[in-house]
């Protein structure tokens, strides 16, 4: 295999554009797996979809398989989706619930921890081929969650989740605060969607606060507003256009994090008003107090993206996750959030509403699965080696604690997801 | 159509001659037709105002209310949708797909709790071709509740079953 050296994938992230290649050359993407995805913090899923002992919820880390299960003792595992005998993955549904976990190959069976409880026949094994932990479902090399969000690393020697997550913890914060018992679930399954195009391309465009004009034109409707995205006879739909012919959306201001985190102001400068909100708003003011109720409700942040494998969507109450697939490949799901002692008819708008905005059939996603694609078609053409990253470049206010600022829908959120990129990828 | 069929606007105002299934069968193939020829509007004006038209996420899925659908949409939603299609900057139809849909098996079920309403059940497969894009094709079983109206039929609910329901698409533009 073709190596590149530490310098050249340096290179290929400068302080306003970056090179092409790193969409398109599957080389790079191997390195990505290897470098990127098997040494920092990766999400596996959240608490509340397993809430039984013996449930279990699959999905992979750097295209590996692997289980987010709950033990008899109710302790959250995450463990690699494989055989300890000649491994086969032994759960083969998403999800669901068993005592033990049984390979179909030859009927080895696991409990929810790992451990192995059965093997058949199984004095014909020498037993030092059955020892610890050779023979278990091996766990991740470290596990830690934070407000129900697990995550896990392949790398014993990654920093602690918190230090990872570092500002963007507060996005976390700010969903999990908008229940009145301080929890979410994710309850109600997922949406699906995939496009042939690189990871990035999903990742870059939550940051990114200046396509919707060009790109959801088709969503405004002939007043200037655009559909409702919400509920609420107040804060639900918004006005599209500022008075000055351009996208209020383009108007608002995005944040780079340390570690290649991003978020963006929310579009919304109303409260939701109005039915259950005001039902939902006095359960708020009843546990926060008025005044930190007040700013919760405000809704800071439209979302906040957690490089390099989850989206916490705050307006939009929900969860968004980013598996790359292949280099030109990528699956996305996302999960609708119940906001805990909630007013039912809130979680269930929230369901309603996702499916119009963030589903393969969505109003707003569809025409960003477009442009990824065109993205990934236009990137195979040479005329220059280099794509932007320019807006905004150079005016970002440094807010503290690694947090750049950038008014106006800068790019300074895509710019700190590519620094953490070169960073990482260029260290060996 | 089933225009030929004489049915009182509302249940119980007048003795109703049975619409056979053939009336029925007709009008859901003129209801896939307008998809076919893309007459969204005149499509749109098949539902009644408290239609839903609904594509659930999950096999035999009993709520849209607790877990995600593909499409659930009541009918000002759906006239969003439609405007959206004939929106000159819609990116994800430009260009344009082209369906075509054959619905077949069909199957009628008078639901006993209304009797105004009649449950025609089909199954179909649907071809969607946009140039540069790979042919796709889905199937599934149709479940057509209408109502009788003086002249016709409206829908009170579509509901599409896709066999490949919970599994992961490409962008949807297409009601099926």
């Amino acid at each position: 295999m073709m190596e590149y050296s530490n310098e050249y994938l340096r290179g290929l992230v400068r302080d306003d554009r970056v090179n092409r290649a790193i969409y398109t050359d599957p080389l790079i993407f191997e390195l990505e797996m290897q470098r990127i995805f098997s040494r920092v913090w990766i999400y596996v899923g959240h608490e509340s979809q397993i809430p039984k002992p013996g449930d279990f919820h699959c999905t992979t880390i750097a295209r590996q398989p692997v289980v987010m299960s709950r033990d008899a003792d109710a302790v959250v595992h995450v463990l690699f989706n494989r055989c300890g005998h000649r491994g086969a993955r032994v759960l083969n549904h998403e999800c669901g619930n068993a005592k033990l976990f049984t390979c179909m190959y030859h009927g080895w069976t696991f409990k929810p921890n790992g451990e192995l409880a059965g093997v058949p026949m199984r004095r014909d094994f020498p037993d030092a081929a059955l020892g610890k932990p050779r023979a278990a479902m091996a766990s991740l090399p470290r596990v830690e969650s934070y407000r129900g969000f697990v995550f896990a690393s392949l790398n014993p020697e990654v920093q602690p989740l918190l230090e990872y997550l570092d500002e963007a913890r507060r996005g976390i914060d700010e969903l999990a605060d908008r229940s009145p018992e301080g929890e979410i679930e994710l309850w109600a399954g997922c949406h699906r969607y995939h496009y042939n195009g690189n990871w990035k391309l999903q990742f870059e465009n939550m940051a990114d606060m200046y396509h919707p004009a060009a790109t959801h034109a088709s969503t405004v409707g002939a007043d200037g507003r655009q559909f409702s995205r919400r509920t609420g006879e107040r804060g639900g739909s918004a006005p599209f256009f500022a008075p000055n012919g351009e996208a209020i959306v383009a108007q608002t201001g995005v944040r780079g994090l340390r570690n290649g985190h991003s978020s963006e102001a929310s579009l919304f400068r109303e409260e939701q008003a109005g039915g259950v909100w005001d039902e939902y708003r006095a359960l708020m003011v009843k546990r926060y107090g008025e005044q930190r109720a007040a700013e919760i409700l405000r809704n800071r942040r439209h979302s906040m993206t957690i490089f390099p494998s989850v989206d916490v969507l705050i307006a939009q109450t929900s969860v968004r996750v980013i598996r790359p697939v292949a280099v030109d490949r990528t699956e996305v799901l996302v999960y609708p959030v119940r906001l805990k002692g909630a007013p039912e008819q809130i979680s269930t708008d929230v369901v309603r509403f996702v499916n119009l905005t963030h589903a393969a059939a969505a109003l707003i996603q569809s025409d960003d699965l477009e442009a990824f694609e065109r993205s990934q078609q236009g990137l195979a053409a040479g005329g220059s080696k280099w794509i932007l990253v320019a807006r905004g470049f150079g005016q970002e206010v440094d807010e503290g604690n690694g947090v750049l600022f950038g008014d106006r829908s800068s790019e300074v959120g895509q710019r700190a997801q590519h620094y953490a990129w070169r960073d990482l990828i260029s260290a060996a | 159509m089933a225009s030929s069929v004489k049915v009182a606007a509302k249940a119980g105002r007048a003795v109703q001659p049975k619409p056979s299934l053939t009336d029925l069968q007709r009008f859901v193939e003129h209801e896939v037709r307008l998809l076919d020829e893309q007459r969204f509007e005149e499509w749109l004006d098949l539902f009644a105002d408290d239609g839903i038209y609904w594509v659930p996420a999950k096999a035999g899925q009993e709520s849209p209310r607790n877990h995600v659908s593909l499409f659930y949409d009541d009918k000002p939603t759906l006239k969003i949708r439609i405007q959206r299609l004939r929106h000159p900057a819609i990116h994800s139809q430009n260009p344009r797909s082209q369906t075509v849909r054959l619905v077949s098996n069909f199957r009628l079920e008078r639901p006993a709790q209304d009797p105004s309403l009649y449950l025609v059940l089909s199954k179909f497969i649907m071809f969607e071709d946009r140039p540069d894009h790979e042919r796709r094709l889905f199937a599934g079983h149709y479940s057509h509740t209408l109502r009788a109206t003086s002249d016709s039929f409206e829908i009170a609910l579509k509901r599409v079953d896709l066999t490949n329901c919970d599994q992961t698409f490409s962008a949807l533009t297409q009601p099926f």
